[in-house]
């Protein structure tokens, strides 16, 4: 198409030899300028390379530090989660029929499938950390306010999108453990004032956890939630960007200018990175995640043993604290959620926020406490040993085979004649 | 008037003439009485206006369902609206307990009418040559029971029946109504701890726990209706109704023929009546020395054969524990587990084998077992072993990490001092 107009064509190998001799410098981005050469030549108004170094260029607010990095560790674990998600999803079978199977092949037959897995559990388990630390650096900070609450209410978005992520993926083994645990998660839910029944009856699809809630699991887990979490995401990210970083609680902007993005905070992401990648493999390494039993929707299993991080808050709060003292964290979580929609005032600093204050300590201190217990709990009997279950139970009597209580007259004395009571009435 | 009379009277005439024409040929059908205009044209069960108390059995239970009324047993006439009319006829009234069994019998003894229902016959028999026949027809003893003590008197209900007294799980219990009364039992020196010892025997378990309805009940072993304790040479015999191969077994060895000679109570020997105790596999030269005393010839035997049984006890848990690792580990264990199965059979003949006492039998079972046990193990240990290599990878995993980190931390130590110099040398 270029030949037609020679002039043109001449100009354009002109701009591509330039492009080419820019790109042979030592950049750490020389492969992404190759791609330039498709994107230069035929957009001349930002070349890729001169956009690039306007990113790398780009001055942070002198505030940005390490305090920022929680915020991009969940970024990076969910990108680990994407990574290693994808690579399970080559084996993966959503059915009931093989969903066992495929993971036992994942485990033992594919080389490295058993890292994918339980690099993907611990990324799983990390993420809500990194998550929470993240929210709670953002919240005792102050940087919710105005302007930036509405990226408050994204990010809160984003952290129930990460435990739909965890909720969802739980069942996807299809082993004992996963199912009992979804099974008594969806108990709970259904309990939800109003909409409880509602919505477990759109997820769970049927009576019992079967292979149609494993349907719609796998499809929420794989296809529903990464689109919301990629647009999230995007909406979170440009908005940090509109906004800049939330200045520090003695702010001291005098005479300084920030630092610019590349090298400086580059290379403080490299080291978080690079420490988290290696925590999380060390943590896959260090305590793979069994292979329980398949799915029994007929059996109970003895144990269950929780592998989420919620999974043992929550089970360590309704184990110690009932039922009400689960509801009561959920709305704590609520009012934590809630506050900064109403907490518009400009002070930041923490002393003179007491509510606030008092609110985040007592949520990430339970929070902390719970999982803690958690781990102690990892895995409770479903029953109390020894106890027979109501299954087992007879109905007739407390002791096994004790008499039935006579619904007939009971056994009537030896004797003859005893029956004639019952003709008093007669005539 | 006359006319609606007789139809009302034909078209229940199905409800009250199916047992009036079931009736003995000897006795006549009770006449129809001059009906009051305006009264039940339903006189099947008149009785039950003044018995008010036994109206439940005329809808409930198997005689009421099968059309069995009032009349057909204790006769009278159930038409009649005044008492000495009722009672006039064939009236039964209330018979002692002996009459009660020969009214029970002048149906259930009956093969023409029993056939329908495809009942056995010779209850009444079986009945009258039991040690409660004996003493009720012989002696005229009244604390025995008859066929109404245990079936129920009016609502009786079938032995498939939950509510019925004779349910297998009910059945001991009825039994011991009697049989755990010290009083009564004490005028015929007979023990009343039957029951408490068959609740936590081997069968007990199995009835009340495992709701196991091939487990034996009292009349498993006594007879139902003929009921009598089993005579010494009778009890291998009985046992062996369910125990087939270790009967034959049995009976093959030294303690088989001394219990057809009568110097030996059989099984009980070792495993007690009602009690029916499992010897567990390190109690069995214990239990030999019960009889044959520890500073016997036998004693070495007893302690040959329990080193056999413990050893391959040990031998299957340790390859049960061997396919939990590997399952846990995400093998496909299906074909370990059936390589288990064969263990467990050899292993279960052994329980069988070793009551004929045969070192040889024992030993080559043993064997077989072991041979299982260990190849199930070193595939474990294998599984184990690949694991373990896994957590090799830590070594270059953090060896990188951390080279990468101290190697960021220098390059932005550089940067810093570099920014440093920069100011001082422009102020």
């Amino acid at each position: 198409m270029m030949s037609r107009d020679p002039k043109a064509a001449r100009e354009w190998f002109v701009r591509l030899w330039a492009d080419l001799k820019a790109s042979t410098d030592a950049s750490l981005l020389v492969i992404l300028r190759f791609v330039g050469l498709l994107y230069g030549p035929l957009d001349t108004r930002l070349p890729i390379g001169k956009a690039f170094r306007k990113a790398l260029r780009h001055r942070l607010s002198p505030e940005a530090g390490w305090r920022q990095a929680f915020g991009g560790i969940a970024y990076l674990l969910f990108i680990i989660l994407v990574v290693t998600g994808v690579l399970l999803s080559f084996y993966y079978r959503p059915s009931t029929q093989e969903a066992y199977q495929s993971i036992q092949h994942i485990v033992s037959g594919v080389s490295f499938g058993w890292l994918m897995r339980d690099l993907h559990v611990w990324a799983a388990n990390l993420v809500v950390l990194g998550a929470l630390l993240h929210m709670a650096r953002v919240f005792f900070g102050a940087a919710y306010k105005p302007p930036r609450e509405t990226n408050w209410i994204v990010g809160v978005l984003l952290l129930f999108s990460v435990f739909a992520f965890g909720a969802t993926g739980y069942l996807l083994p299809w082993d004992q453990w996963s199912y009992w645990t979804v099974t008594e998660g969806l108990d709970i839910l259904a309990r939800t004032p109003l909409v409880g029944g509602w919505l477990v009856r759109i997820l769970r699809a049927d009576p019992i956890v079967s292979g149609a809630t494993l349907s719609r699991f796998f499809a929420i887990h794989v296809i529903v939630l990464p689109w919301l979490v990629l647009g999230l995401l995007a909406l979170h990210f440009a908005l940090v960007r509109k906004h800049g970083v939330a200045p520090r609680v003695s702010a001291n902007r005098t005479g300084r200018t920030g630092v610019p993005f590349f090298p400086y905070h580059f290379l403080r992401m490299v080291i978080t990175g690079t420490l988290v990648v290696a925590v999380a493999l060390t943590a896959a390494l260090l305590f793979p995640r069994p292979v329980a039993a398949p799915a029994n929707p007929a059996q109970p299993p003895g144990m269950l043993f929780s592998t989420w991080i919620l999974a043992d808050v929550s089970r360590a709060l309704i184990y110690y604290l009932g039922g009400w003292g689960f509801g009561a964290f959920l709305l704590l979580g609520a009012g934590m959620v809630l506050l900064p929609i109403f907490d518009r005032s400009p002070e930041r600093r923490l002393r003179r926020r007491p509510i606030v204050a008092a609110l985040g300590v007592l949520f990430f201190l339970t929070f902390a406490t719970a999982w803690g217990a958690g781990w102690r709990l990892r895995s409770i009997p479903t029953t109390t040993s020894g106890e027979l279950t109501p299954f087992q139970k007879q109905p007739t009597g407390a002791t096994p085979g004790a008499p039935l209580p006579s619904i007939a007259p009971a056994s009537r004395p030896a004797t003859s004649g005893s029956d004639t009571t019952n003709s008093g009435g007669a005539p | 008037m006359l006319t609606a009379l007789l139809t009302a009277t034909f078209v229940a005439a199905p409800a009250a003439g199916r047992p009036a024409a079931a009736r003995p040929a000897g006795r006549t059908a009770p006449t129809l009485p001059a009906q009051v205009p305006g009264a039940t044209a339903d006189t099947a069960n008149g009785c039950l206006a003044c018995h008010a108390a036994q109206r439940r059995a005329a809808t409930e239970g198997i005689h009421a369902e099968h059309g069995v009324t009032c009349v057909s047993c204790h006769g009278g006439d159930p038409a009649a609206v005044t008492l000495p009319r009722g009672h006039s006829g064939h009236f039964v009234g209330t018979p002692d307990k002996a009459a009660t069994a020969e009214l029970c019998g002048s149906c259930h003894s009956d093969p023409d009418r029993m056939r329908e229902y495809g009942l056995p016959t010779g209850q009444l028999a079986q009945f009258r040559s039991s040690k409660h026949g004996q003493l009720l027809f012989g002696q005229h003893n009244n604390d025995v029971p008859t066929c109404t003590d245990c079936h129920g008197t009016h609502i009786i209900y079938p032995p498939y029946d939950a509510r019925s007294r004779v349910y297998p799980t009910n059945i001991p219990g009825t039994c011991a109504s009697c049989h755990s009364d010290p009083k009564l039992m004490a005028k015929y020196h007979i023990r009343t701890d039957q029951f408490a010892q068959f609740r936590n025997s081997a069968h007990g378990v199995a009835l009340f726990q495992d709701q196991n309805f091939a487990a034996p009940t009292c009349v498993g072993c006594h007879g139902a209706h003929s009921e009598l304790p089993p005579t010494v040479t009778e009890i291998a015999s009985v046992c062996g109704r369910c125990h087939v191969l270790v009967e034959q077994e049995f009976a093959k060895g030294p303690h088989g023929a001394a219990a057809r000679a009568g110097k030996l109570p059989g099984c009980l020997a070792c495993h007690s009546n009602h009690g029916t105790e499992r010897v567990p596999a390190d109690s069995i030269s214990a239990t030999c020395d019960r009889c044959h005393g520890s500073d016997s010839q036998v004693h070495q035997f007893a302690v040959d054969i329990q080193h056999r049984v413990v050893q391959a006890t040990a031998d299957i848990q340790s390859a049960e524990r061997a396919i939990d690792q590997m399952a846990a580990a995400g093998e496909r264990v299906g074909y370990y587990r059936f390589r288990y199965k064969s263990g467990l059979t050899y292993f279960r003949e052994i329980a069988q084998k070793q009551h004929r006492l045969n070192l040889d039998t024992l030993d080559d079972l043993a064997r077989r077992v072991r041979s299982v046990s260990i190849d199930l193990d070193s595939r474990a240990k294998g599984t184990q072993e690949s694991r373990w290599e896994h957590k090799l990878l830590l070594l270059p995993v953090w060896f990188l990490s951390l080279s990468a980190v101290v190697l960021a931390l220098l390059a932005l130590r550089g940067l810093r001092k570099r920014d440093r110099d920069s100011d001082s040398s422009e102020t």
